[in-house]
């Protein structure tokens, strides 16, 4: 089924409530509906199309159109159509239909529309704070076009701590983070346990919202994005810049010219290399079997130098431009590159053997932070949590984008759901990420990196992409604006599905089993917001508020 | 006071020594091997000394819930191991043999684990708390072992006597000592677990409960603990030698002696060894799995008493 006919079928369906259509190619599907038949056409897509929820998007179109704008994305990976269902709220009354009843995974991006933007999803059942912090007053909402990028309320109570909901009768708490060893970056989660079961969870996150997305929208410009974009994450980055030029090239309808899109192919797989060997070392260390910790990350050494040589960094690789590349690989990189990936690979084969055979890693394994098909689906799982579950869901398969329909790989999947799953899966697609690369300097032509671009970029068009990140599909959205930059920009990582579902995986499993579980989705939280210092002469401690931390950065001191 | 008393205080102060001397030499050992096996170059193999000297020159700050009995746990854990190294030989003969029996070792190696118990209480944290209950389930599981092997040893030695029973005796019998092997196998088998390394750190597990009951542990209070760790090694190694492994022990004073070293030597190289290869378990799976061991021993002890 391409876009067209799917919009007949809607059409056929739902009549007069489908306002209009934007059919830009077979695989994009942006379709208006009026507002009151969002959650009808919600539940038709996601149960009777079996579509996958990828994310719910509230933006600020006031100044535009008059309206706010609520756009819910699926996609059909069978069909490779991305579909966007978007519905128009008056400015006044900004309020729509939860559909988090009908598809749970919708249920953070609800939160986040309620916080951030200020749309109100009516009947969602738990509507606490999500993202804002917990001192920030209420009726204030960031991604309003009315408030400044920098602006911070001065009703802003910085102290204000976040109130916990009452833990089940019988259970004590018992909280992981916000800094734990295993967790590499800020998180909350308080753990409901009797005994050594753990019974629950509450989390609270978003601690280091660094508003990106707001930055972008306010004061940088198509090209800064891409370098901005990159940063999101420390591990994916590229994906992110990627998914971005992607979506602004689709929206303007530009298309990369072709050694470009093989050049972002390499990079991409280089990065998944490095993120799997490092996602193998960690989860080893986390079961406490740090010899294999240790060894993966010699195997992934190599990997960094390489990126290194080709872009000048080991990550944040500054690849992407609108419409094409920054950095060449030249012949004898080539060479270069070939000879680390034959190393890689006679390095890897005993690894993933030793492991595979390892009954004590089995052990600490097997049946541990299952997610089941049903919980795919239903949390919008992504990446190699879902394949590891037998759904062999993956973007550079599913909407081949850069050089991906060019290239011949499998899709690993297995069939347990569990962490062992997971480690087989992300094992062997370390070879596909190496069959994927030789193909593609196989097949590269000469040619240029970048597009000529004449023109400005076309105003108030949509554009989707997704991209396969290590940890899952990064989706990103764009609407073009005026002023060389987006008028909205929203990001969706992967684990900000996969996260959704820690809950229902480490439910009724032993404490020593959460580190792992949440291991296994390879989570990506953030940077710090907040430092202590000692000064040792007082012996006096100071710790650094916002504001100071802020001025610090400013006044672009070395340091403190 | 005579000069017999003397002797045996000078020798045992000796082998608390003695102890106190080799004990980070061991983990130096330890550590360098283990990097090794990890394709890393490790630290200098007398990096241990330093760290814990560096350890006991630093300010030593009060934390925790009841910071008295947590410096008491410290010091206590310490004198603890050293006492027991004032009870066993060493490579030469059991220097205090008179003032105790292997029934005092026993309380003594228990006594350690409470320590640890003491230690998780003052820190009064959640994940110190998590930390001594898997302690001590863990413990009331693993003490019987070594009390089994002790006792078999008395059984066959006729005798409470340290030196008597410190010195293969679960093997002396006339005929085929079953008990013994049963127990050699069952010792080897839980040794990580006496040593508390991979697989069986689970009480202090970094990377679920942040060190467990040491988490609030800083300073000299800390230097002390580990210190203890580190004679713990080289003391159920010593003890280990002595009951299981005491051939050559008879030998000339520098002989026997460098023997017994040699033996404690390659018994922390197979701890080292098992560690660097193995991923932490699940208490429960430990508790099954020290469970198992403990029915053999008992099977064991039954076998023993009929004079097999």
């Amino acid at each position: 089924m391409i876009a067209r006919e799917m919009f007949e079928e809607f059409k056929a369906k739902f009549g007069a409530l489908i306002l209009r259509a934007d059919l830009p190619n077979d695989h994009r599907l942006f379709v208006f509906i009026d507002r009151s038949a969002v959650r009808s056409v919600c539940e038709y897509i996601f149960r009777d199309l079996n579509a996958r929820y990828v994310v719910s998007i509230g933006a600020d179109d006031r100044p535009f159109s008059g309206d706010f704008l609520v756009a819910h994305n699926f996609a059909l990976d069978h069909d490779n159509v991305l579909c966007s269902v978007l519905v128009h709220l008056p400015a006044d009354h900004p309020i729509i239909d939860s559909i988090s009843d009908i598809v749970p995974a919708a249920s953070w991006a609800e939160r986040e529309m309620r916080d951030l933007v200020g749309i109100e999803p009516l009947g969602h059942r738990y509507l606490k704070r999500l993202v804002l912090p917990d001192g920030w007053p209420e009726g204030v909402h960031p991604l309003r076009k009315d408030v400044r990028w920098d602006e911070v309320p001065e009703s802003f109570d910085e102290n204000r701590e976040f109130r916990f909901d009452d833990p089940p009768a019988g259970c004590t708490v018992v909280p992981f983070g916000p800094f734990h060893p295993t967790l590499d970056e800020p998180a909350h989660f308080r753990l409901y346990v009797e005994g050594e079961m753990v019974r629950g969870c509450e989390y609270r996150g978003f601690m280091v919202h660094r508003g990106i997305e707001k930055l972008a929208e306010s004061v940088m410009s198509y090209n800064d994005i891409p370098m901005l974009a990159e940063r999101i994450c420390g591990i994916c980055g590229c994906v992110h810049s990627v998914a971005y030029v992607q979506a602004v090239e689709e929206a303007a309808v530009l298309k990369p010219p072709p050694r470009a899109e093989y050049i972002r192919t390499i990079m991409l797989e280089i990065e998944r290399l490095h993120s799997h060997l490092l996602w193998v070392g960690l989860a080893c260390h986390i079961v406490g079997f740090d010899t294999l910790f240790m060894q993966s990350f010699r195997i992934r050494e190599p990997i960094m130098w390489i990126a290194e040589k080709i872009t000048g960094n080991r990550k944040t690789y500054a690849l992407c431009v609108i419409g094409g590349v920054r950095w060449d690989i030249a012949p004898e990189m080539k060479t270069e590159l070939r000879a680390v990936l034959d190393k890689l690979e006679s390095d890897w084969r005993p690894v993933v053997s030793a492991v595979s055979h390892d009954k004590n890693i089995q052990k600490r394994t097997r049946g541990v932070g299952v997610a089941d098909p049903a919980l795919v689906k239903n949390a919008g799982l992504l990446g190699p949590v879902a394949r590891s579950a037998g759904i062999g869901i993956d973007c550079r398969h599913d909407h081949p984008y850069a050089a991906y329909d060019r290239v011949d790989f499998d899709v690993i999947t297995e069939r347990d759901g569990d962490v062992w799953s997971r480690v087989l899966v992300r094992m062997k697609e370390v070879f596909e990420s190496i069959r994927i690369i030789r193909q593609c300097l196989d097949k590269m032509e000469p040619g240029p990196l970048q597009l000529e671009m004449k023109d400005e970029l076309p105003v108030g068009r949509m554009g989707l992409s997704s991209v396969e990140a290590p940890r899952g599909e990064s989706h990103h959205f764009v609407i073009t604006g005026e002023n060389n930059r987006p008028r909205r920009w929203r990001v969706r990582a992967p684990t900000y599905q996969n996260l959704q579902a820690i809950p229902n995986m480490i439910k009724d499993q032993q404490i020593a089993d959460m580190t792992i579980s949440l291991g296994s989705i390879d989570p990506c939280f953030s940077c710090t917001d907040r430092l202590e210092t000692i000064d040792l002469r007082s012996g006096t401690t100071k710790v650094w508020s916002q504001d100071e931390l802020l001025k610090l950065t400013q006044a672009k001191k070395v340091r403190p | 006071m005579n000069g017999d008393v003397i002797w045996m205080i000078g020798r045992g102060l000796l082998n608390m020594g003695l102890v106190l001397l080799v004990a980070p030499f061991c983990q130096g050992i330890l550590r360098k091997t283990t990097a090794r096996i990890q394709s890393r170059q490790g630290p200098p193999v007398f990096q241990p000394y330093f760290d814990l000297l560096k350890l006991l020159g630093k300010e030593d700050i009060e934390s925790g819930e009841t910071p008295r009995m947590q410096r008491f746990a410290a010091y206590l854990t310490l004198a603890t191991a050293l006492t027991v190294a004032c009870l066993v030989p060493m490579g030469i003969a059991a220097p205090m043999n008179g003032a105790g029996d292997v029934i005092l070792l026993i309380y003594l190696l228990t006594l350690s684990g409470i320590c640890t118990l003491l230690a998780g209480l003052a820190a009064g944290s959640t994940y110190s708390l998590v930390g001594i209950s898997r302690e001590m389930m863990s413990m009331i599981l693993l003490e019987p072992l070594f009390a089994i092997a002790i006792v078999v040893g008395a059984m066959h030695a006729q005798s409470f006597r340290l030196d008597a029973v410190l010195n293969g005796s679960v093997y002396a019998i006339s005929g085929f000592p079953w008990s013994g092997l049963l127990l050699l196998a069952v010792m080897l088998l839980s040794f990580q677990a006496f040593v508390q390394r991979v697989p069986f750190d689970i009480s202090e597990a970094e990377t679920e409960l942040m060190e467990g009951p040491l988490m609030e542990y800083s300073g000299p209070k800390l230097a002390l603990f580990k210190y203890a760790q580190m004679a713990k090694l080289v003391i159920y190694s010593g003890l280990f030698v002595n009951l299981f492994v005491p051939w050559g022990s008879g030998l000339m004073f520098p002989l026997g002696w460098l023997l017994f070293w040699a033996k404690v030597l390659v018994l922390v190289l197979l701890v080292t060894l098992v560690a660097a290869t193995h991923a932490r378990y699940r208490i429960d799976q430990a508790i099954r799995y020290f469970a198992g061991l403990l029915a053999i021993a008992m099977g064991a002890l039954v076998l023993a008493s009929y004079g097999y």
